[in-house]
């Protein structure tokens, strides 16, 4: 199948890099495995008490190649109205990992983050260390790869492609593949001869 | 003898050979039941009426209390965030739409509203739209309680609301297609706006529902709310108090029940919300019950929110005056060589958007449904990671359904209202 129109202008690579004139979240924190930790215990400290969300997303041809996107907001632990609620702060932070590099897990933190986590790793093959139940979530158990990694096929992964094997007495029908123009020949003068032959055989039955 | 007995019995011959009665069958590879000390393992789905889709439950249960519970998802996985990144930008609305499909235009909502943050054009979305865009998201809303009340009733063993919501659903999904084309998955929403304008005679026909709807919900309140077998089973049920809905992820109504009144529409208003006078009903029990009557207070609020919205309904334009966004307007095609150039060329390769991340929210049905949307210039998405409510909601499951019974165990999914196509993705 041929690739659709991919004509780029500017492709960047590291596309968290560039910050657009937006405001979503009140600040961006951007850290590495070994700090991760002490960032979140930091911000959970803070007055973050729920961990909105956990991502991933594949940079290919960065270093370091993936981000785990963590979104915090800030609300209160306890019934409140909303003028208590307020506004809540919003933090972002994202934590580049390279291939092979496992997070610590914010497990006993936020007990939220046990699927998404478990999402992350299935889904980018990003493991975190000290998670108590670090299994695929959304994929067979069995699966091999990471489907959103930038470099795994979007319709799968590339299958084993032998063919069918044919029906008994229809040997000349490959299994997938159109038959070759010398079998589609013979095919065609062989049914050609029979029906000439049959042709034959009733007309001389008639006279 | 009767005749409808099989022949072997009362015959001379033996009985026919149902296999060997000594032979040891080998267990199924995931043990369906099984015991341990004092816990024995029930699986529950993923083949279940009760569960809403595709859902196992592990429960350890001992005896008829549940000791844990143990959701297993990714049944209905289909690869929507990855199909979403090989897609124009207008394009993978229509997969998002997929995700949570009893209310496709609220993920539209989030998505859009995040792409035009990106593209800077948030400020320039005109009213017309996003008054239309708080309207349908609303009506959108009440379809998705309706058929969560519906499931959730029959789950009780109550059938009649079912057929009283189906009908409200009904009413609403008719304006709706009127408006958008498509009752399920409607995809009506727009990067920079909405894909039409409210056909001819519109608002006539939703002045009908306004006015049918107060009697809908009154019927429902008597067949339910103080219906002892109804409050038998949800009171006291499946309770989670603020502290651990906020640590478990719960956002929404499952979070409004337990006394946090968090609702993005409120909060940090979006597309017109700032306009209208409505409330966000809040319950401090956190229980089963509590959670039913958020999310009934909430449909009579959202209509509240559609009648402001039908009053204030200005006429002008419903898409933004962006060319590189919008597509010309149709009649101009057939008199400008520009317009139809620049028509095709927005087909045929979409629109380009300014590298960069952000994240866009909106309160959708079930909470708050974000889009962490990542560009790198071109005219795909390079990542699009969904914040689904649905998919923290069930979680808690684990948290909320320890110490109940193992019948109470449908309640309580059915109160979390979760949206497989959401779960999964």
């Amino acid at each position: 199948m041929q690739p659709r129109s991919t004509k780029t202008t500017s492709t960047v690579v590291d596309p968290t890099a560039v910050r657009p004139p937006i405001d979503d979240v009140d600040e961006i924190i951007r850290t590495t495995p070994a700090e991760m930790r002490d960032v979140l215990t930091r911000l959970k400290a803070q007055g973050f008490s729920q961990l909105t969300d956990v991502g991933g997303a594949d940079y290919l041809r960065r270093s370091p190649r993936f981000d785990v996107v963590y979104h915090l907001t800030a609300l209160p632990t306890r019934v409140a109205s909303i003028a208590e609620v307020g506004k809540p702060k919003r933090v972002r932070v994202l934590c580049g990992v390279d291939e092979g590099v496992s997070v610590p897990t914010v497990y006993d933190l936020w007990p939220s983050a046990n699927w998404a986590e478990r999402e992350v790793f299935d889904l980018f093959g990003i493991a975190f260390s000290g998670h108590p139940d670090l299994r695929r979530i959304e994929m067979p158990d069995d699966w091999e790869g990471h489907p959103l990694r930038k470099d795994y096929p979007v319709r799968g992964p590339a299958r084993d492609r032998t063919p069918r094997p044919p029906f008994p007495g229809k040997e000349n029908v490959g299994s997938r593949i159109p038959p070759t123009r010398e079998a589609a020949e013979r095919l065609r003068r062989e049914i050609n001869e029979r029906l000439h032959h049959d042709d034959h055989q009733t007309s001389e039955e008639k006279s | 003898m009767s005749d409808h007995l099989p022949d072997w019995i009362g015959s001379e011959g033996n009985p026919p050979n149902f296999g060997d009665p000594t032979a040891v069958l080998e267990p199924e590879p995931y043990e369906v039941v099984s015991r341990s000390d004092d816990e024995m393992v029930l699986s529950m789905g993923p083949q279940h009426p009760s569960t809403h889709g595709v859902l196992q439950v592990v429960l350890g249960i001992d005896g008829e209390t549940v000791k844990r519970a143990e959701p297993e998802i990714g049944y209905l996985h289909t690869g929507i965030e990855k199909s979403a990144e090989n897609l124009f930008w207008n394009q993978s609305l229509t997969v998002i739409d997929r995700m949570d499909y009893l209310a496709p235009l609220t993920n539209n909502f989030a998505f859009c509203r995040g792409v035009e943050k990106l593209l800077g054009i948030t400020g320039q979305v005109p009213r017309r739209a996003q008054q239309i865009r708080v309207m349908m998201a609303e009506m959108t809303r009440i379809t998705s309680h309706c058929i969560w009340l519906g499931t959730h009733a029959i789950d009780l063993g109550a059938i009649s609301p079912f057929f009283f919501t189906v009908d409200l659903r009904e009413n609403i999904l008719d304006l709706i297609e009127a408006a958008s084309g498509a009752r399920m998955n409607m995809t009506y929403f727009r990067v920079g706006g909405i894909n039409g304008d409210l056909p001819e005679g519109f608002l006539e026909r939703l002045d009908e529902v306004i006015a049918k709807f107060p009697r809908r919900m009154r019927d429902l309140r008597d067949l339910l709310q103080k219906n002892p077998i109804w409050t038998d089973r949800e009171v006291g049920v499946g309770v989670i108090s603020a502290e651990d809905a906020v640590a478990w992820g719960l956002t929404g109504p499952s979070l409004r029940a337990s006394g946090v009144a968090y609702d993005l529409r409120k909060i940090e208003p979006y597309s017109t919300y700032e306009e209208y006078e409505f409330d966000v009903p809040t319950r401090t029990e956190g229980d089963c019950y509590a959670r039913f009557l958020v999310r009934l207070d909430e449909m009579e609020e959202s209509m509240r929110i559609i009648e402001q919205v039908r009053k204030n309904l200005e006429p002008g334009p419903i898409m933004v005056n962006e060319p590189a966004v919008a597509l010309p307007p149709k009649p101009s095609i057939g008199l400008s060589m520009e317009s139809l150039i620049h028509h095709f060329k927005l087909v045929s390769e979409g629109f380009r958007v300014p590298a960069g991340d952000v994240y866009g929210a909106v309160e959708g049905p079930r909470g708050e449904i974000g889009y962490y949307i990542v560009s790198n210039g071109e005219n795909r998405p390079w990542r699009v990671r969904t914040r689904p409510p649905s998919f923290y909601n069930l979680q808690a499951l684990r948290k909320i359904a320890a110490g109940n019974l193992i019948a109470d165990v449908v309640v309580m999914i059915g109160s979390l209202d979760p949206v497989f196509g959401e779960v999964d993705r």
